[in-house]
Parts: structure tokens; sequence; C-alpha cells
């Protein structure tokens, strides 16, 4: 058991400020995101053990995990009403280089998914954002911004395929 | 409604799905859609990997000391519940790759290589321009290493030679490595653990045309560590401060 203390501390200290980043940046509130963070840490921890490394990267996991936390808070919903094997998805999201490269791979990695965003229509964007860090759905989108379901699905496929056909190109994720 | 105008609804909405926008009661159709539907899990899968990307475009914020402290003790606490067996499993590591020839080079071959590498690229200069311009961009790469923090004055041009297999970088406004220091170059793969490519020590100007004796193809960062002299490393001791994408 000491063990698996240990490997839950190494595991937060390699990727605690970016999920607290990532709660901040969902949440704003540093009591909350605190309390997203520790449940998504939590949540992995217990399930590492049917964590299969040849589908994705754990990285990946935790971070949607948080993502999905923080999105929880922001909505008022009980984390029973989310269907967890969801937060496991065939993410090959690359772990990327071990330390002390984390912080080189990771600054690149970041610069490249920021180009790739920039470069999506400002609509495309608006809505991929909208969904993943405010947590809305995609009618509450669409009344949002005032088109129709359609178009909001559509800008969202259309968003992800670009994101996807950039990020493959710079080697960022598998195909 | 036929299958087929079913199947483009729900098609339609995998983006939507798989970015956690829809609704319960329409996720779990789709999901349960899906199940059945080898077009729409390719979709959903591809399209995965890009959400699982996004969360890294955020900016790291250091949390509060506390909280490793409330995660450890929650941890404890939890001990005795938890039905499942807990094990945390790494993805495998690849084997290390054999440091070259040239990766072992003593400091006193390192000039010759430098006047090697200065005519190579001389010498591969002229074979270029007598090559047509398309040719030309198909055979050689540039790529720009950056130097951050106390290597903020530093930078490298990395001229790929691909046809050659080799890549000759050209270093400027280095600090001295100190003493019985060197510098040591790196390559990245995507996946994987760093490959050192080369040993070498600037000159007073803090600049030198070092040659690396690989092709770049496969690798996705080259990087710059300081190192013990005379041979540096097998693997980086610290973060580097010079570093840039090489595909």
């Amino acid at each position: 058991m000491a063990g698996n203390q240990d490997a839950l501390a190494e595991l937060y200290d390699r990727y605690a400020g970016l999920a607290y980043g990532v709660a901040m940046r969902v949440l704003g509130d540093p009591g909350r995101a605190e309390d997203a963070v520790q449940e998504a840490f939590m949540n992995v921890w217990k399930q590492a053990s049917s964590f299969d490394g040849e589908r994705g990267s754990l990285r990946a996991w935790l971070l949607a995990s948080v993502r999905n936390r923080s999105i929880d808070y922001l909505r008022g919903r009980g984390a029973h009403e989310r269907r967890e094997e969801e937060l496991q998805p065939e993410v090959a999201y690359g772990e990327g280089p071990p330390d002390p490269w984390r912080e080189v791979a990771l600054s690149l990695e970041r610069a490249a998914v920021r180009d790739a965003m920039a470069s999506l229509p400002a609509e495309q964007r608006q809505a991929i954002e909208l969904a993943y860090f405010g947590g809305y759905t995609h009618s509450e989108i669409s009344d949002m911004t005032r088109v129709s379901l359609g178009t909001v699905k559509g800008r969202m496929r259309l968003g992800l395929e670009k994101l996807s056909s950039y990020l493959r190109g710079r080697g960022l994720v598998d195909v | 409604m036929s299958d087929g105008t079913r199947h483009d609804e729900l098609e339609a909405s995998v983006a939507a799905w798989v970015l956690g926008a829809l609704e319960p009661a329409e996720a779990q159709t789709i999901a349960a859609h899906a199940e059945g539907c080898a077009t729409c899990r390719e979709v959903a899968v591809r399209l995965r990997r890009v959400v699982g990307a996004l969360p890294v475009a955020v900016d790291e914020v250091t949390p509060p000391a506390r909280l490793r402290g409330r995660l450890l003790a929650a941890a404890a606490a939890s001990r005795g519940r938890t039905e499942r067996p807990i094990a945390m499993r790494r993805p495998p590591r690849p084997v290390p790759v054999p440091r070259s020839t040239a990766q072992r080079m003593p400091l006193y071959a390192m000039a010759a290589v430098a006047v090697v590498a200065l005519l190579i690229g001389v010498l591969v200069g002229q074979i270029a321009a007598q090559r047509s311009q398309g040719t030309a961009q198909e055979q050689v790469a540039r790529f720009t290493l950056t130097g951050h923090e106390d290597m903020a004055g530093a930078k490298a041009t990395v001229v790929d030679l691909k046809a050659d297999g080799v890549a000759l970088l050209d270093f400027r406004g280095l600090p001295p490595p100190g003493a019985n220091r060197v510098y040591e170059v790196w390559l990245v793969p995507a996946q994987g653990s760093p490959v050192p490519a080369a040993v070498f020590v600037p000159d007073a100007g803090g600049g030198k045309v070092v040659l690396v004796n690989r092709a770049l193809a496969g690798y996705a960062v080259m990087a710059v560590t300081n190192e013990p002299a005379p041979d540096g490393s097998p693997q980086p001791s610290q973060q580097p401060r010079l570093y840039g994408n090489v595909a």
C-alpha cells in the first residue's frame, strides 16, 4: 500500500499544475478547483488498475477527469450523474518524453494546440471552447449564438476535424 | 425514418458527444448507436484524441500547497474501502538507443568534426545550388532552436540534410559550459526517451558548428543540456533551456 501512496504522490507532483490549471480555467474559483482536482486524482487512483496504457495516456485520462469534475461543479451536478467509463476514452494522445523533458515537450505541445485552435474560424473555436471549457450543451450554445442546432453541431465537427488534421501533421495525435 | 437517415443524424452529433455537449439522454442514444456502428465509432475515436489534447492548451497553475496533503490524507482514509487492487501501470519505455561513435567522441576530436562539418556544409551548399529549387526544398529542411532563461541569448540553426542522413547545427550566443562541462545535443521522439546525438564545447565567442551523424526523421524535438565532460550523460540530467521542433 505504501508504494501505491507513493504512486499517487508521484502522479500528483507530475500533473498537479496542469490539473489545477484546467480546473481554474473552467471554474475560476480556487476552492472549487481544489475540490475538483482532488476528486479527479482520487478517481484515477482508485481506477488505476483498470487503466490500459496501450489504449491511451494517463495524463489525458486525468485531465479529462479534472475537466468533467469541474464542469459538474459548474453546473451543480453530482459526480454520480456522470458515466465514468466515458472518462477513459481511446485517447491516443501522447504521454510525452519522461522528466526532465516534460516541460519542453509540454511547452511545445501547448504551443501546437494553441496554434491549432487559433487557426480555426472564430465560430468553430467558440463552439468548441463553450462546450469543452464552459460545459454548455449544444442546445445552450445554439441559443447563445442564435444559430441552429445543426449549425452548432457542424461547427463542432468541422473544428475538431481541422484540429485533428493539424495536430496529426505535427505528430501530436496518432492516426 | 430510414436507417440511413437515422445514422446521418446521429453521426452529425458525434462531435458534440465527444465534447460532452449532449444532454444525458442524447449521449446514451449516440453511445448505443456507436457500439454497433463502425463508422461512428471510428469518428468518435479520432475526435476524442483531439479533445484529449485540448486541456494541454491551458497554462499550468501551481495549486495551494495544502492540496497535496489533503489528497494523500483522503487516499489514506480510503484504504480498506477500495475494492479493487490499486497499481499504477506505466506505459512501456522504449529501449535506449546505443550511443554512436560520434556521441562518444573525445574533446580533442571536436575541432576536427567542426571542420568536417563546415566542409560538408559548403559541399552540400554547392550541390544544393546546382539542384532545382523544388528538389533542394525536399532534400534540406531548416529548423531553429531557441534559448530560454539563462540561455535566452543562445540560438541554433539546424540544417537537416535528408539525403545524407546527417544534420548540421550552427550554434550562436552560447555561454561557456563551465569547467569540466560540455553541451550535449538530444533528439526526442514524439513518444519515448531522449536520444543523445552529440557533445561539444563552444568557441570563445559562444559559437560552434556541430555535425549530428544521424537522420532527424522520426524525431520531434532537438534540445541541448549542460552535462559533465568529456562524454556527456546517457540521459539528460537537467531541464533543457535551448530547444525547438525538428519535425
